[in-house]
């Protein structure tokens, strides 16, 4: 199987599995959880262990800056 | 360090103080060196300078941004070809450009009109035309006039293939028997018309079962649709020799059709590089980021092939981002994003507007008045830019304290 993380396309996804971490994000953006943008549960790109629920920290190669750090929430 | 020579570290360090992008910071640089001859003190307003103008350029808060991205894509795509079917882009294949393009990208049509794959290949195949080939026959697929003669006896009720020895050679490259694949041929036929076959060296004869005028021109029909190597929805590569940077050439392969997830997992293609114009398999591949991307770049090369490339990026990531928020491809319009709107009245503002308050009123919709479109509609401030600002009028008092509501 062709390691999908690899591709120039795809940017670092990071499961945040310290609930404090998600807390600071919610807090530094005032929203709720589900308001984060989603991910889904089968995506090809998501690390193995996330399930429903996480949130993911992806960063990207940004167009217009460094690097632009986004969260998207797993779903079904 | 930088590059360039001109740059002390003094001018490093002041230039990397600020909040700039990367992109920016270089930038500086290569406009500092160029000029040539600035202190440390220069460099220093230079940078400020231009944070200050980057700073500017943000948007304010509430500003509409979605409402200024629909104008800015908008406007261009009124200067752009209606309908372009002509061999533009790469290498001889012909890809949907302008309009329709851009309408097929926002729509997320579920297969573009013109599919096509970029294949990358890894570092021995890259170089050596043998081996690209060999990559090359691994995806194109392969139907039996390419492969050699087919007639047809009605006197016996046969079919006749006759194979041409090099071209069998040339496309199995891994085997060196012309007899050999003959006989893989032969079965490829048996498997997928139910015939028996009668193979001898590269000549492969077979007839309908019962005898049948119309069942043999039924096999010969079939026979051309067979796909003997190859991916069946690649109808054609070509390969092209690319300049790199470094003075260094490598082959590239181009595809008309695609089938990305099959590509990818072919010996000899770089699956780091190789893209498709299909966002839909780009998301089944790589997912919603790498899907986010691929909108981004399609959309932009569009505009650019078009020479409307002073359309700002963010527009276009603006878009991307509406479009895979809910995690997968969605499309701008009643079926994707306007279809799904939280408020009764911006859906049925849109498009089908009476369905819209039927449904709402079947099933006891409320609508809370948030976005811009209600709001318009029954006459209140719309919230964005000043109208989300309330403001209250109040007096401060003389002693200093706090201001007081009346």
């Amino acid at each position: 199987m062709v390691d999908v993380s690899q591709h120039e396309l795809v940017p670092e996804h990071i499961l945040l599995d310290d609930d404090s971490e998600v807390e600071e994000v919610l807090e530094e953006y005032n929203i709720k959880k589900t308001d984060l943008p989603k991910i889904k549960r089968t995506d090809p790109a998501l690390p193995d262990e996330a399930a429903p629920g996480d949130v993911i920290k992806i960063i990207r190669d940004s167009r217009t800056t460094d690097k632009a750090i986004v969260y998207r929430l797993v779903i079904q | 360090m930088t590059e360039y020579d001109s740059i002390t570290r003094n001018i490093e360090a002041v230039v990397e103080d600020t909040t700039l992008p990367r992109r920016l910071k270089d930038r500086v640089y290569k406009t500092i060196d160029e000029r040539g001859g600035v202190t440390t003190e220069q460099a220093d307003e230079i940078a400020r300078a231009v944070q200050s103008q980057y700073e500017d350029t943000r948007v304010d808060p509430l500003d509409p941004v979605g409402t200024v991205s629909a104008q800015s894509i908008g406007e261009p795509g009124t200067q752009m070809t209606m309908n372009t079917f002509h061999y533009a882009g790469v290498a001889e294949i012909d890809v949907t450009q302008g309009l329709p393009r851009l309408i097929e990208l926002v729509d997320a049509r579920k297969t573009p009109d013109t599919p096509m794959m970029t294949v990358y290949l890894d570092d021995g195949y890259a170089t050596d035309r043998e081996r690209a080939h060999e990559v090359v026959w691994a995806i194109e697929s392969t139907k039996i006039l390419a492969l050699g003669d087919v007639s047809t006896n009605v006197a016996d009720m046969i079919v006749r293939v006759d194979l041409n020895k090099d071209t069998l050679l040339e496309r199995w490259p891994t085997v060196g028997d012309s007899d050999v694949i003959a006989a893989e041929i032969a079965e490829t036929i048996e498997d997928a018309l139910g015939v028996n076959t009668r193979q001898n060296g590269t000549a492969i004869e077979f007839g309908p079962n019962e005898p049948s005028y119309r069942e043999l021109l039924q096999l010969v029909e079939q026979l051309r649709d067979v796909v003997f190597k190859g991916i069946e929805d690649v109808t054609r590569v070509v390969i092209r020799k690319e300049q790199l940077e470094d003075d260094e050439e490598e082959f590239v392969l181009y595809t008309e059709g695609s089938a990305f997830g099959d590509v990818l997992s072919i010996e000899g293609v770089d699956a780091t590089r190789s893209t498709c114009n299909n966002i839909h398999e780009v998301y089944k591949n790589l997912g919603v980021e790498a899907a986010r991307e691929a909108i981004i770049n399609e959309t932009v090369n569009t505009l650019e092939e078009q020479g409307l490339d002073d359309v700002n990026v963010r527009h276009m990531m603006l878009v991307a981002d509406i479009m895979t928020n809910r995690g997968e491809i969605e499309s701008i319009g009643r079926h994707g994003i306007s279809g799904s709107k939280d408020s009764v009245l911006a859906r049925a503002a849109f498009e089908v507007t009476v369905n819209h308050l039927l449904s709402a009123a079947i099933h006891g919709e409320a609508d809370d008045l948030n976005g811009v479109i209600e709001n318009v509609i029954v006459g209140k401030p719309v919230s964005i830019g000043t109208g989300d600002v309330k403001l209250r009028m109040g007096s401060i008092s003389t002693d200093g304290g706090q201001p007081s509501d009346d």
